[in-house]
């Protein structure tokens, strides 16, 4: 998104809204994750507390899901730079 | 799918902050963020079945590549029946 040209001020109010944005996919991240890593890992009631092995789980379930999240992130930014520099070629 | 990332429209004309134009750019980044947060999730359930450990294996590694490959193209291949059927009702 291109937005050069606009006034400090309204870069401002831009980013804002952008900021507000993420903040937002923030939490709703946040609470996919919990609820996967939840399903994933905890199955046994008989306790209140996360044994040593759920707990280990969620923290296995959590950084693995940020490490697939930057992959995913990763390639799917080479795929829209392709399609782009694509793009490109076709109408320059 | 490169018209969501500003090549379709004026980018290169910016008289001061056009409403519309800051909210075609809002709806888009909401657009390709949506599809980034399902393409995760897809492939997630997908390549990832055990949490033994916290590092992505070889195997799941190879799958996640693989599986982003794939869900970008099932995106290319519905929007061209999309694209086929939405010209069809607008003649």
């Amino acid at each position: 998104m291109d937005f050069s040209g606009l006034s400090s001020a309204e870069q401002a109010h831009v980013n804002k809204l952008v900021e507000k944005r993420q903040f937002q996919g923030f939490l709703t991240m946040y609470g996919k994750l919990v609820e996967k890593c939840f399903n994933t890992c905890c199955n046994d009631f008989t306790s209140k507390s996360l044994s040593s092995k759920e707990e280990q789980c969620v923290n296995n379930c959590a950084e693995k899901f940020m490490k697939h999240s930057e992959r995913v992130s990763a390639r799917f930014a080479e795929m829209n730079a392709e399609v782009m520099s694509g793009q490109k070629n076709v109408s320059g | 799918m490169a018209s969501l990332f500003g090549g379709g429209g004026g980018s290169s004309n910016s008289g001061g902050l056009n409403q519309e134009r800051l909210e075609m750019a809002l709806t888009e980044m909401d657009t390709v963020t949506d599809l980034f947060n399902r393409m995760v999730s897809s492939c997630q359930n997908k390549c990832i079945a055990r949490y033994a450990e916290g590092d992505l294996s070889k195997g799941e590694t190879v799958c996640i590549d693989r599986c982003v490959a794939k869900y970008h193209e099932v995106y290319g291949k519905v929007g061209d029946k999309l694209k086929v059927r939405g010209e069809q009702q607008q003649r």
